[in-house]
């Protein structure tokens, strides 16, 4: 693989974000700002706070600044790095999201690689036997995973195995009972991850299997297949290095094109199981309507996903040598 | 049990005694020390400051951190904390409290008069959301001595020993001058990591999880606490909460998110005891009426909303049956202040007729006006009372239209926008009512402002008599002032008071003690202990 040309391809990739970047944040400051609510009203509760004190707030925080000038100030922030300070919780956003990232990588690392791994070997087993028992049951499990909403297979799952079987903790990411230490700690979160991992596995595992299933069963009648097997290539190198090979590819452009829609996924994961990560963080900040931790979030998220389209750009000419950046 | 002007000096030990005597949460058992208890919070606290919010779980955090100058009894009364002892002078001017001598911070430095004086005038004085409607009345706060502390009032205050008991109220607790002097309040780095004098010190803050706090070996209240650890865990889902309960991996769940639909499933199950005591905030939901509507601005009209609304079904239906009728703008908990007299009973056929006589008769339809009604999303009860609200009013002619809003956007709407006609929504009347009461139907409070009067409801009469009521020594006069204050109030109907929020705590019946005062979901656990 010609890794130079690689490397100018995703410095040029890179490159192009940063316009993509300005256009998103414009239209995430219009779009937050556009919504109704005010900021000052959730900072100070249920209070009876006097027009002074509110007034006070607003020139703390700078909203009683006009917007362009705002959005002008925001920008030339960021452009330093600086995603500015949380009005809620009165501490730098970067901070913040920083010490929420690793929960919501874990629970997302885990899921992506666990409903990828899975969707593709199942999807590979129901095209080998197509309209078999184990194709229906397969392709009716995912439909329903497919279709289901996040946080009721939550509720679901902790009714089941947390309430009756008893079998994983409800809440959290760590016993807080019994707290341990080292190896136990490493297995302890194991523990808390099962659930919600699960949870947030059946909307991305139900497409994988869907996507490979259908682009498996399309490449396993194509002719260079019949061509392998008449060669009496043994059925396993058959399906796996010719024709998943070849079927992976929109596969993994979906992995990658997920991995946004993950992000936002987490929200209703996280709130569900109390897992400590950027999900909660944002569900929390859109109550607070706490605009610089939002900014700061859809950022994040933006860059997260324009790395995403890099990697998956990659990956793909990892997977199928007849993809040359130049 | 307001306290009158006369001076009131009280032997620190005889008080504490008798304090403990008359307190019927205590249980007889010896406590026992160790265990850990773990509360659940509902949100993330926004920092571990008080003096810059009204936030529950920052108050439910701190306030095992903390202390304050004085707490409130069962009855509302007045307890010490770190003020032993203090005298009020006959003008009702002067208050002088006697700081304990053996309290220290969580660093060791003593607890001095100092902290208290440099608290009130450079924290919370400057800081706290509700300062701007106590303060005012402060002329000047001061340490005189070592242990010695003086606050002067510009003009009698009768309800101050209250509002510096109730941290809701006020954000009083005493926070250590070392720490904050010359450093930004607001970003002083000890709001995420507070150094205390309280029962428990703070451990670790484990962002989006938990807050671990462990027992102060040298609190300065002897033997206290007894707990080895309290944790704090963050707990957004009310459902999953819930299960999270019922499994016991939490085990206190404080009333504001307590689910009424499994009270009685609770109440028979004996790893579980539900604990209903003090409600100091004397919380009520009301139905506000917008003044300014067409219709509405006719008191027959608001009196007919009062005359047809099932009360008692809302109660059953939307509450489960676990919460008293309001009759009233003061809770019933504030039982010094509080009259049903002037309640409304249920008569839909006198509804009708005052509805026809100020002048909105039944078009050909059956139909008089429409109504909106609006209600934010997270108390299902106020979504289900807003419903049976819909029903009651279509038998009366008038169409609601029932609109729910995320939290943010109802606040704009209703008290910033002033754009709405019905609103359900809770508000405090204790510990006492001046605090809560007047910044809600004050004329002056019309403004575009969170939790003010944003109904647009004036009455000189009424004025009068709140800018009065709070400077009358005199517990007898003061009481008649109220009665008469509620007595506009509920001919007037700047809002329908519907139901007094039920005080149900929920808690693991491995503890005991968990909560012992009227403010129990944000009172320390210094008192809590674990029974095996």
């Amino acid at each position: 693989m010609p890794t130079k040309s690689l490397l100018i391809y995703v410095g040029g990739r890179l490159l192009q974000a940063v316009p993509i970047l300005f256009v998103i944040i414009l239209i995430n400051f219009a779009l937050i700002h556009a919504a109704p609510g005010d900021p000052i009203d959730i900072l100070i509760g249920g209070a009876d706070a006097t027009p002074e004190y509110i007034e006070g707030l607003r020139r703390e925080f700078g909203l009683d600044q006009p917007l362009s000038q705002q959005f002008v100030t925001y920008i030339g922030k960021i452009a330093q790095f600086d995603l500015g300070y949380s009005l809620r919780y009165r501490e730098s956003v970067l901070t913040l999201i920083l010490g929420r990232m690793p929960a919501t990588l874990l629970l997302m690392g885990t899921t992506l690689f666990f409903s990828s791994l899975i969707g593709i070997l199942l999807g590979v087993f129901a095209a080998r036997r197509p309209y078999s028992a184990g194709d229906y049951t397969a392709t009716f499990l995912s439909l329903a995973g497919y279709s289901m909403p996040v946080f009721w297979i939550g509720q679901i799952m902790l009714i089941i195995f947390a309430l009756h079987l008893a079998w994983f903790p409800t809440q959290g990411m760590y016993s807080l009972r019994a707290p341990s230490e080292g190896f136990g700690r490493i297995l302890d979160v194991a523990h808390h991850l099962v659930l919600p991992a699960i949870t947030y596995s059946f909307y991305h595992l139900a497409l994988i299997y869907r996507l490979t299933r259908i682009k498996m069963q399309e490449v396993l009648a194509l002719d260079f297949i019949t061509t392998a097997r008449a060669k009496g290539v043994a059925e396993g190198r058959v399906v796996y290095r010719h024709a998943l090979r070849s079927a992976i590819l929109p596969v993994v452009t979906v992995i990658g094109l997920n991995f946004g829609f993950m992000l936002a996924g987490s929200v209703l994961t996280e709130t569900v199981f109390a897992w400590p990560g950027m999900g909660r963080l944002l569900y929390e900040a859109v109550g607070a309507r706490d605009y610089p931790v939002l900014m700061g979030l859809f950022t994040m998220l933006s860059i997260m996903v324009i790395c995403a389209n890099v990697i998956t750009d990659v990956v793909y000419a990892l997977v199928d040598p007849r993809v040359v950046y130049r | 049990m307001i306290p009158g002007l006369r001076t009131i000096a009280l032997a620190s030990a005889m008080f504490a005694a008798l304090a403990v005597g008359v307190l019927p949460a205590k249980s007889q058992t010896t406590p026992k020390r160790g265990g850990t208890l773990i509360v659940a919070l509902e949100n993330e606290p926004p920092a571990l400051a008080p003096y810059l919010t009204t936030d529950t779980p920052t108050f439910t955090t701190v306030s095992n951190v903390f202390n304050t100058l004085v707490l409130l009894d069962e009855h509302l009364g007045i307890i010490p904390d770190l003020a032993k002892s203090w005298t009020v002078s006959p003008d009702g001017l002067v208050y002088t409290f006697q700081i304990v001598e053996n309290a220290k911070w969580h660093d060791g430095k003593p607890l001095t008069s100092d902290d208290v004086e440099f608290s009130f005038n450079e924290l919370i004085a400057k800081n706290h959301p509700r300062a701007g409607t106590w303060w005012k009345n402060v002329a000047s706060a001061k340490a005189s001595g070592k242990y010695t502390f003086v606050f002067t009032l510009k003009s009698p205050y009768v309800p101050f020993l209250s509002v510096l008991a109730s941290p809701l109220a006020s954000g009083a607790f005493i926070m250590p001058k070392h720490v904050y002097e010359g450093k930004d309040p607001k970003t002083n780095p000890a709001n995420q990591a507070p150094i205390g004098s309280g029962p428990f010190k703070f451990v670790r803050w484990q962002r989006g999880s938990h807050i671990e706090l462990a027992r102060n070996d040298q609190y300065w209240k002897p033997g206290k606490p007894y707990l080895d650890r309290v944790i704090l865990q963050v707990m957004p889902d009310a459902a999953a909460r819930f299960l999270a309960f019922e499994r016991g991996e939490v085990d206190f769940l404080h009333w504001y998110i307590v689910p009424y639909d499994q009270v009685g499933k609770l109440r028979k199950d004996k790893r579980f005891q539900l604990v209903s005591r003090g409600d100091a905030a004397g919380t009520n939901g009301l139905m506000l009426i917008n003044h300014r509507h067409s219709a509405l601005k006719n008191v027959k009209v608001r009196q007919a909303l009062a005359h047809a609304i099932n009360r008692d079904t809302i109660s059953q239906r939307a509450l489960f049956g676990e919460a008293k009728v309001a009759r009233s703008h003061v809770s019933s908990n504030v039982a010094w202040a509080f009259t049903d007299e002037y309640d409304y009973k249920l008569d839909p056929a006198l509804a009708n007729k005052l509805l026809d006589e100020a002048g909105f008769p039944r078009g050909a339809d059956g139909k008089r006006f429409p109504l909106r009604l609006f209600w934010a999303a997270g108390r299902d009860y106020e979504g289900r009372g807003a419903e049976i609200i819909k029903d009651n009013l279509r038998d009366l002619g008038i169409d609601v239209t029932v609109q729910t809003f995320d939290r943010a956007s109802f606040t704009d709407r209703v008290f910033r926008q002033w754009d709405f006609d019905l609103a359900m929504q809770l508000f405090t009347t204790g510990p006492d009512p001046t605090i809560a009461v007047t910044a809600r139907y004050h004329t002056k409070q019309i403004l575009k402002a969170p939790f003010v009067n944003g109904m647009g409801y004036s009455n000189p009469e009424v004025d009068a008599l709140f800018d009065t009521e709070f400077k009358e020594a005199d517990p007898a006069k003061r009481k008649a002032m109220w009665r008469d204050i509620q007595k506009i109030l509920m001919h007037d109907l700047p809002a329908l008071p519907l139901f007094e929020l039920p005080a149900i705590h929920a808690a693991s019946a491995k503890f005991k003690d968990v909560v012992t005062g009227p403010q129990g979901y944000i009172e320390s656990r210094e008192n809590a202990y674990e029974v095996k």
